[in-house]
């Protein structure tokens, strides 16, 4: 094993192969305030790659419910549980990643999901964490909390998948670190599939190989969004390009909200992947539980989040979400609007961060008619 | 002393007639027609060879664990082509490929040249490469007769929708199948690890671990049965170029068990074993 540099985890750890990062990083935040679980995402990436025979169970993309939800079955649980002792010192990652505890004979920590574990996709979908308690439920705010949390490949800067293949079929891309599994060359050993934390490699029976999210690298070669990102209801998601911590640019969309104002978190930083696709916390949950999924950082990116009414620049950058198909690689906000541009500086959307209010009385005399509200 | 050499010689004839006659190198014995089919009578003429096997433990993920632990081979030939029959105990027929579902499969591999250093024994070496041919149980099926559909693999599965098999594409159309190709990337690729074929075997060559790729096509051919707890699989392949009669190459085995969650370097295997060409005289 090599020696690399892992900036989630403030340490250098073990890898299968030797630090080569890509030109620049393919990576995306998630805000999880604002998913509502309509899965608009899920069935744009269904109908647009996974349609085909042996892809019925695949979901490239799905949104679960924490705390209960996962798909496939448990497929945090049964790592962290695998994983012992995940302390941090500060912002230093002090306990071993999937890598380092590795068991003789294997190249990574871990474990075949069973076929029946892909059945549930739903499992624990609007369950809160606890029981609701007669009349509680009239209470705001809720004593209980649940939150959606929409995953796709993280196109992991130390993606075990590809550490996992003994015939070196999974490839990272140099020009943007899109992870492809190369369906030439794969041979179906799903080594991949085991060794995934997040359990995003899929096999297909009818192929015999072994699929996941390409990150829709079609559109991306295009400077235009993936499919569940430009789908997305909530406008939860916006995609880019992640500098290193030693490289930010801070008019980078994504450089700003996970280096310099670390609002955004990696999913399970501890399993040690550098995965790039990063999380706003969910503001509601316990910070405990937030520590678990996102890292040490929760409780700053909450407050962080809790606080965007007071800080322009970043909810400016909050009102970009989901406001262009395409990849927004520069922002600037002035007054009250946000302008994104590409890589170019040509601009591409500007978006006010105050819609006006129109208020239309109740009773129209001029059309002789009187209002409803709908909520 | 006249009777305890008479004792002697009814013992090792009736050691004879109880099992197959068993020799320390694969011995590939000369005949006219080279069967197909596992269960022919004509395996009975060649003599059976007891391969042990063991744990791949050379390279990461390893074999920890032993499972199979032998393989009982015999081989024919009509020079041309080399028939092997690999018979190895396994009681679980594992032939449906899904979602961490492994495959009952075994392969031979042969040094791409006869030399006197020979390949490392594990996939071979750079610049000395080792010709594999593989069986696996699903394409046996298929070529049984499974069909390529996912009720195939699952009875009871319900699909709403696939576009490549919706209106107007006509059914079998060649606009049909090139949509159907659009869902299918490793088919699109022509990597058949799944789908329709025509022979339950393929033609590999590697360099090493890890380079395992298509190799030149040495016609193989191959049939395999789950009976009486275990597997018998006939494999045949051109013969080895430079084996000819009386003379000597080296062969070695590996065999894959689905239920025990083997496949690629998961798997039980032999070192070089001899093999030689042998006339039936
Ligand atoms: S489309 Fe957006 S809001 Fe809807 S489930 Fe997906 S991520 Fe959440
Ligand atoms: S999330 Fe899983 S499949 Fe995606 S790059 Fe990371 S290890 Fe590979």
């Amino acid at each position: 094993m090599a020696r690399v540099y892992n900036w989630q985890l403030g340490r250098e750890m073990s890898y299968w192969y030797p630090e080569s990062r890509p030109q620049r990083q393919f990576a995306a935040v998630f805000d999880t305030n604002k998913c509502i679980a309509c899965q608009t995402c899920t069935l744009a990436c269904k109908t647009t790659w996974t349609s085909g025979k042996g892809q019925e169970y695949m979901l490239w993309n799905n949104v679960e419910t924490k705390p209960y939800g996962s798909y496939p079955l448990a497929y945090d649980l049964k790592l962290l549980d695998m994983l012992n002792g995940q302390s941090w010192a500060g912002n230093k990652y002090e306990g071993q990643t999937i890598f380092e505890s590795a068991p003789a004979g294997e190249r990574v920590l871990g474990w075949r999901p069973e076929e029946q574990d892909y059945a549930y996709p739903n499992v624990g979908e609007d369950d809160c964490a606890n029981q609701v308690d007669s009349g509680a439920f009239l209470n705001l705010p809720h004593m209980n909390w649940f939150f959606y949390l929409a995953r796709i490949c993280n196109h992991c800067t130390y993606p075990a998948c590809l550490a996992s293949c003994p015939r070196g079929s999974i490839y990272k891309r140099p020009e943007d670190g899109i992870v492809l599994v190369d369906q030439g060359r794969c041979r179906g050993y799903q080594e991949c599939v085991r060794g995934c934390p997040y359990k995003k490699v899929f096999f297909n029976p009818m192929t015999g190989t072994s699929e996941k999210c390409i990150a829709c690298f079609p559109k991306i070669e295009q400077g235009i969004q993936p499919q569940c990102f430009v789908n997305c209801i909530g406008k939860i998601r916006l995609a880019g390009y992640l500098s290193r911590p030693d490289q930010v640019r801070p008019d980078n969309p994504l450089d700003y909200l996970v280096h310099i104002k670390k609002i955004a978190l990696p999913l399970f930083p501890q399993f040690g992947l550098e995965p790039n696709v990063y999380y706003i916390p969910p503001i509601h949950a316990p910070v405990s539980f937030n520590q678990q999924l996102f890292g040490p950082g929760a409780g700053e990116a909450m407050k962080a989040y809790r606080n965007a009414a007071n800080d322009p620049d970043l909810a400016s950058l909050l009102c970009l979400f989901g406001s262009t198909e395409m990849m927004v690689s520069r922002f600037r906000r002035t007054g009250d609007v946000v302008a994104g541009s590409d890589d170019k500086g040509a601009e591409l959307v500007r978006v006010p961060m105050r819609e006006p209010v129109y208020v239309r009385p109740a009773v129209d005399p001029k059309n002789q008619l009187v209002r409803i509200n709908c909520p | 002393m006249r009777y305890a050499g008479v004792t002697l010689m009814i013992l090792l004839s009736a050691a004879c007639s109880k099992g197959p006659k068993q020799v320390a190198e694969v011995v590939a014995m000369e005949r006219a027609g080279l069967p197909a089919n596992p269960t022919d009578a004509a395996w009975e003429e060649a003599p059976e060879h007891l391969a042990k096997l063991v744990p791949q433990d050379q390279v990461e993920p390893r074999v920890l664990t032993p499972t199979t632990g032998e393989v009982r081979v015999r081989a024919l030939t009509n020079g041309n082509e080399v028939a092997f029959r690999l018979e190895w105990v396994d009681d679980s027929k594992s032939d449906k490929p899904g979602p961490t579902k492994m495959i009952d499969a075994c392969a031979i591999q042969i040094p791409a040249r006869i030399e006197k250093d020979l390949p490392e024994p594990q996939m071979g070496q750079e610049g000395k490469p080792v010709q594999v041919t593989y069986w696996r149980a699903d394409w046996q099926s298929t070529i049984d007769g499974r069909g390529d559909t996912i009720r195939d693999l699952y009875p009871n599965a319900s699909i709403d929708h696939y576009p490549h098999e919706a209106k107007p594409l006509a059914p079998g159309s060649d606009a049909q199948k090139e949509m159907a190709l659009r869902y299918s990337p490793a088919r699109a690729l022509g990597n058949m690890r799944g789908g329709p074929r025509s022979v339950p075997v393929e033609d590999l060559v590697a360099n090493g671990p890890g380079t395992l790729a298509p190799g030149p096509s040495l016609g193989a051919k191959g049939k395999g049965a789950h009976q009486k707890g275990g597997w018998s699989v006939v494999i045949s392949r051109k013969i080895p170029e430079g084996l000819a009669p009386n003379q000597k190459t080296h062969i070695a085995f590996a065999v894959w068990q689905g239920s025990q969650r083997e496949s690629g370097a998961r798997k039980m295997r032999t070192g070089w074993i001899t093999l030689s060409r042998r006339s039936g005289s």
